[in-house]
């Protein structure tokens, strides 16, 4: 029998076809002519061998008050290799008196006493209460917190009253991390909408803001991965070098990843999942991004942030 | 084995998406191990006629030779206009799709629409499946020109109580749910007609991020694996599956969820 090669490959791969799928395609071949097709099965990918590579600090997670928490957040993290969380308890909606908030802190400093080795803590406050929130500060840096968790919807980043919490943070090197959104009818966007939002939510516009007036603070704008427009917020935030993106949210849009480091660099960013855990590996992994750039976005950029004020982890 | 039971290739207009050709998602599928996809056009969400689009990926389909055979194609059909039925009778019997994908807020007709419920019917009668999708982009980040079901608001996105009521018009026919991403519940009256019925849930939603305790409630055979692809990145419907403990899942259950759901459900 004279067969050549290109006739063999054809021949070859639709019976590879109708192994792997069955008469169901083939039919459809069928129907489409049933001409070349060169069908490979692809090669195997480990995806848990690819998320077990990298160490992770995630940058940007929550714990609650209940039964399941953080024994539940911790469970998540470790079978996603994820080393250390950086945990708070926002303030949510509420109007964050100053027992409020130690109330939320001392959940933060019991969980991080009860797994140090995996938890990092970060503090919440309100600036609308000054002293309280500096005496804050003291208390919860005393028991090993690391900088602010979440800062929530109570007053927007750029708002005066947190100038003398953004220096006393500055003072102590550490990240000044801030809830923010970026949608129609929300925080000041585009108000003829109504995204139905708290009206001091932080938006891109109060980061440059704030990042102009303390060149020297380090911020971190958190969840590019919260829902809102991501393209907005990474080109609002392209010039303003000391606010750093961390990429949590529920939230996995394809090339989210990519075109935040094209926008900001590869140093701007921290991984973070904000509880969705799933989403925050898996669009790092499906990324373009070298392999030198996920060490960075999983640990080093946040690790390096943390060296300034001698509390890296490693 | 790997099935993505929800892909797109067509374009969004309110963003730029990559790998939405049949040969960029092809190579994605390449890369990262996955042996078919079942595919529309998401060009069929806004083009008035759906059927152009339907067209349009046939014409690629054929034109991908590389990768045509491991494409699974469906036809986007809008049951409120003309010449619907033609298109389906086309888009099944002579272009060789093997399902329909439905966007009711886009193409704005209620979930009990008459031309729904009887499209419905006719695909069950035709022994096709129909697809519906809690939502194809976040809300919150939506262009001024999209639909504006957005979440947190008194006219929020869509879960399983929103689709509920074609599901008990039609309890007999083959239902994909994809991007769930928001509650999963249904009524209590409803449970045990969502319970019977054949409906396959895609891992691509958020909701899914609890898929251990999912499978103990819903069974095992309730899901399968799914990108949304290329609208939301190409592995996290992957991982959700991948990362389930021995406990949750044994390997069993990992292949029905990685490809024999789909398999059973597509009869393939």
């Amino acid at each position: 029998m004279n067969i050549n090669r290109r006739k063999f490959v054809t021949r070859s791969a639709v019976s590879a076809a109708g192994i792997l799928l069955g008469s169901h395609l083939k039919g459809m071949a069928k129907a489409e002519g049933g001409e070349e097709v060169s069908l490979s099965k692809p090669k195997k990918y480990d995806l848990m061998k690819d998320v077990m590579k990298y160490r992770k600090i995630d940058a940007h997670a929550h714990i609650y008050f209940t039964n399941t928490s953080p024994e539940e957040q911790l469970d998540a993290g470790e079978r996603l290799g994820i080393d250390k969380q950086v945990i708070s308890r926002y303030l949510s909606i509420m109007p964050g008196t100053p027992e409020q908030f130690r109330e939320y802190n001392d959940l933060t400093i019991k969980a991080i006493k009860k797994y140090p080795k995996h938890l990092l803590g970060g503090f919440v406050l309100n600036p609308h209460y000054k002293k309280e929130s500096l005496d804050e500060i003291k208390r919860c840096t005393d028991a090993g917190m690391i900088g602010t968790g979440e800062l929530y919807y109570q007053t927007k980043i750029s708002d005066p009253l947190y100038y003398p919490i953004i220096e006393k943070l500055i003072d102590m090197k550490m990240i000044i991390f801030s809830h923010a959104e970026c949608q129609l009818g929300v925080g000041g966007y585009r108000m003829k909408y109504n995204g139905n939002k708290e009206p001091n939510t932080s938006i891109p516009e109060d980061f440059v803001a704030i990042a102009k007036r303390y060149p020297e603070g380090m911020f971190q704008y958190a969840h590019i991965g919260g829902g809102g427009d991501w393209e907005y917020m990474c080109k609002m935030l392209k010039d303003s070098p000391n606010v750093y993106v961390d990429t949590s949210g529920s939230n996995n849009d394809e090339n989210m990843i990519d075109f935040a480091v094209e926008q900001l660099g590869e140093d701007r960013l921290f991984f973070a999942s904000d509880n969705s855990y799933p989403q925050s590996v898996g669009k790092i992994l499906a990324s373009n991004l070298t392999e030198a750039q996920k060490k960075k976005v999983f640990f080093d950029n946040y690790n390096n942030l943390l060296k300034k004020g001698g509390r890296n982890v490693d | 084995m790997l099935i993505d039971i929800n892909a797109y290739v067509g374009h969004w207009p309110f963003i730029q998406l990559k790998y939405n050709t049949c040969e960029a998602l092809g190579q994605r599928m390449d890369k990262f191990g996955v042996d078919v996809s079942v595919i529309s056009s998401m060009n069929g969400v806004f083009y008035k006629n759906t059927q152009s689009a339907n067209q349009e990926l046939y014409d690629e389909l054929k034109a991908s030779k590389r990768y045509k055979n491991r494409l699974i194609p469906f036809a986007v059909i809008n049951p409120i206009y003309a010449g619907w039925r033609q298109d389906m009778e086309t888009s099944i019997n002579k272009l060789g799709m093997k399902g329909i994908r439905l966007y009711p807020k886009y193409h704005d007709y209620e979930i009990t629409d008459p031309s729904l419920i009887e499209l419905v019917k006719r695909a069950r009668d035709m022994g096709v499946p129909v697809t519906f999708c809690y939502r194809m982009v976040d809300s919150r980040q939506r262009s001024w020109m999209d639909i504006d079901y957005v979440a947190y608001t008194p006219k929020p996105e869509w879960s399983m109580k929103n689709i509920m009521p074609i599901i008990k018009e039609v309890p007999d026919a083959k239902y994909m749910i994809l991007n769930a991403a928001n509650s999963l519940a249904v009524d209590k009256n409803d449970m045990e007609t969502f319970k019977k019925a054949d409906v396959l849930i895609d891992t691509s939603g958020r909701t899914l991020n609890d898929i251990g305790s999912l499978l103990k409630t819903q069974g095992k055979e309730r899901f399968a694996f799914g990108t949304h692809s290329p609208i939301l990145d190409y592995l996290t419907g992957l991982l959700r599956i991948e990362s389930l403990r021995e406990s949750e899942a044994d390997e069993a259950t990992k292949e029905l969820l990685r490809s024999g759901n789909a398999k059973r459900f597509l009869g393939i």
